[in-house]
């Protein structure tokens, strides 16, 4: 597949989005810095177990779905929730693969992240839907709670249908405009955003990890 | 903290300790001034304490939660209060959150109302008080649920720490913190009347058969483990101090305790003062140093055996001796095979364990009183949820001590009452004092017709002391 499109697309989909990235990461440098800046747990006791291992065992707490209560009893939810971020890891895999390497867009590869992003589309949906109407859902929902997951659901339509028409051969639709015009906002608003919480992600399990591997909690074989 | 150590440092022998006893605790009592209402001045003073309360994992936990609501299931209040939706972890966290968001989230200085974010107002403030005092119990279930690490107890403990710094806090609660900053343990108990408890208690235990050369060392240099005690113990449950000693003296475990400073328990833990916290933690630090021994015993408590095996060591930047539970002493001593146990003298009880939150999911504690129990008894039933997964009793984080919210906290035992009642039991084991009363007090309530022992009290009758 070949990404002929205007220089005016080109410039969105290459440099601006190039701008945004640095000015993603430079924002997540900073939140990491402040975050780092605080003082970390301590662990001046004998240990009972093993830190680093729990840390580890934390940290892969998420390819676990026994691991939890609340995944094991969710199983379902457990099962969009690895859709929907694999189609976000592939949603945003797809705006790299179109400016620099078109070729690896081939339409079985752009079939499968359509699938994806099709279902998360649906997740989506169902946890907007899921927000609005669960009582305690909604009580702890804020605006930026809906808007995030309205973002990423419309994100995942338009990027959607804006491969459909690049499975057609065609490069350049409104639709692929309003795909990495999204890119672009998202790249801005992200780091303020809930969505920014994969980059918490690894602290709050690492923390978690010392802590309840040191004290023998995670990792341990039953009598 | 070093003043009021200094000012003992002529230790008195228990012969005259009993005599004429030391005023232990600090030398100038402290009365903490409390306040019945949020004011202007004090909701200025918790901004100017906020920043002091953020550490890494506090931060990231505030920081991190994405409303998912998987803490839903975890909680032992939601669990057994439905119909309150205000209960969710992730809600009642959120009172502290809006308000950490208002101030140091990027997005909520600018738009707060887009992230939720609020500013303290009173309102806010009253209903941090009502949920993060009367509506958590810092077990961590959530915790272990959530699929971001959110560290909810912690979160909890630096909002309440907030809270009472400017005087908001459970009357019940601070004055026993109070009484354990001016009296050196949670109940007063003078030194005289403690080390007159403890003989007393040792007559008692030399008059049982096999027992006469039993001993409770009070004070014994070089002893290998100082064993400390929880207050109830010598002003209501004496049994339980028998019992834990006379397993003691048949294992051969060379131990005492201190005339001094034995309370282990450390409800600074629940109202969020670290310096308290590291004060009576120091009061126990010195003891052990004083009569030399080799390990800290923790006995049968929650959060003092947390507080002592996993605070304590960081509060005083490390320890020269060892720490251990009476748990953990228990089961050593069936796996080396010390004492002989007779398990046939619990055949008619039906037993159940229930883990304290504070021992199993935040201490590591989660076989070894399964080993001392089925040493001790054949008919033992699980619990549905149990070890790390146990839900709260709903009398820990200070609970009990906080009577202004006990009907919650009864309702909040539902769940555990609910798992207790499927088990058939007619004895629920634990280790913890402040798990015993509420756990009574649930059973009571819930009409199950149950008794509530802890593991030295299982042990002690199966014990074999004559051939």
């Amino acid at each position: 597949m070949e990404n002929n499109v205007s220089e005016a697309l080109r410039i969105l989909e290459e440099p601006i989005q190039y701008v945004c990235l640095a000015f993603m990461a430079l924002m997540y440098a900073i939140k990491i810095y402040q975050l780092m800046k605080k003082p970390g747990p301590p662990e001046k006791a004998e240990l009972k177990g093993d830190r680093y291992a729990g840390a580890v065992h934390s940290l892969a707490n998420v390819l676990r779905p026994w691991g939890m209560e609340s995944t094991r009893n969710h199983l379902y939810f457990y099962v969009e929730f690895v859709i929907f971020h694999i189609a976000v890891l592939l949603t945003i895999g797809s705006t790299f693969f179109i400016p620099l390497v078109p070729q690896l867009m081939t339409p079985t590869v752009t079939k499968v992240i359509m699938v994806f992003m099709g279902l998360a589309f649906l997740i989506g949906l169902r946890r907007i839907h899921r927000r609005l109407t669960v009582p305690e859902i909604r009580i702890i929902s804020s605006p930026d709670d809906y808007f995030a997951i309205s973002l990423m659901t419309v994100f995942f339509a338009v990027g959607f249908g804006a491969l459909w028409l690049w499975l057609d051969k065609r490069p350049e639709t409104a639709l692929m405009w309003v795909f990495f015009l999204m890119t672009t906002f998202f790249l801005l608003y992200v780091p303020f955003s809930k969505i920014s919480h994969y980059v918490l992600y690894p602290f709050g399990r690492v923390m978690f990890g010392q802590i309840f591997g040191g004290r023998g909690v995670l990792n341990r074989k039953r009598s | 903290m070093a003043e009021a150590i200094a000012e003992n440092t002529a230790i008195k022998t228990p012969e005259e300790a009993r005599e004429n006893p030391d005023k232990l605790g600090m030398q100038k009592d402290r009365k903490w001034p409390l306040k019945t209402e949020f004011t202007p001045e004090m909701l200025a003073e918790m901004e100017n304490l906020l920043p002091g309360k953020l550490n890494r994992i506090v931060q990231t936990s505030l920081a991190g939660c994405i409303h998912c609501g998987m803490c839903s299931d975890a909680c032992h209040y939601t669990q057994s209060i439905p119909d309150d939706k205000r209960l969710l972890p992730a809600y009642k966290a959120d009172r502290f959150r809006k308000w950490y968001k208002g101030r140091y989230d990027w997005l909520g200085k600018v738009f707060p109302s887009l992230v939720g974010a609020r500013k303290l107002d009173k309102e806010l403030a009253d209903e941090m008080y009502d949920l993060l005092w009367g509506g958590c119990t810092m077990c961590r279930r959530c915790t272990f649920n959530c699929p971001m690490g959110v560290d909810y107890g912690m979160v909890v403990r630096a909002a309440r720490g907030i809270m009472c710094q400017v005087g908001r806090i459970p009357k019940h609660l601070q004055d026993t913190i109070d009484t354990h900053y001016n009296y050196g343990n949670n109940m007063a108990v003078p030194q005289d009347e403690f080390i007159e408890t403890i003989e007393w208690i040792q007559e008692e235990l030399q008059e049982e058969e096999g027992c006469e050369d039993f001993t409770i060392p009070i004070d014994k240099k070089g002893a290998q483990y100082f064993l400390t005690l929880n207050p109830r113990e010598p002003k209501y449950y004496p049994l339980t101090i028998q019992s834990t000693a006379k397993i003691l003296n048949a294992a051969g475990v060379s131990f005492t305790v201190s005339s001094r400073y034995w309370d282990l328990t450390n409800y600074a833990m629940f109202n969020g003062i670290d310096a308290d916290a590291k004060l009576f933690a120091q009061w126990i630090f010195e003891e052990v140093k004083r009569l030399e021994c080799e390990y800290l015993l923790s006995g049968e408590c929650g959060h003092g055996y947390r507080g002592l095996r996993w605070e304590l060591p960081n509060w005083l930047g490390g320890v020269p001796f060892k720490i251990t539970s009476v748990m953990e002493l228990l089961a050593q001593i069936v796996q080396e095979g010390r004492v002989k146990l007779d398990k046939s003298v619990h055949d008619e009880k039906r037993f159940t364990y229930h883990d304290s939150c504070n021992i199993a999911r935040s201490g590591g504690i989660l076989e070894e009183p399964r080993i001392v129990i089925r040493a001790c008894a054949n008919n033992f039933e699980e619990m549905p949820h149990n070890r790390e997964d146990s839900f709260c009793c709903g009398g820990g984080g200070g609970a009990l001590a906080m009577p202004e919210f006990s009907e919650r906290r009864i309702r909040a035992g539902k769940i555990k009452a609910d798992e207790i009642k499927g088990t058939g039991a007619n004895v629920v084991l634990q280790s913890c004092h402040n798990c015993t009363d509420q756990l009574k007090e649930i059973c009571e309530h819930y009409h199950i017709n149950a008794k509530v022992m802890n593991l030295a009290e299982l042990m002690d009758p199966a014990l074999v002391l004559t051939d």
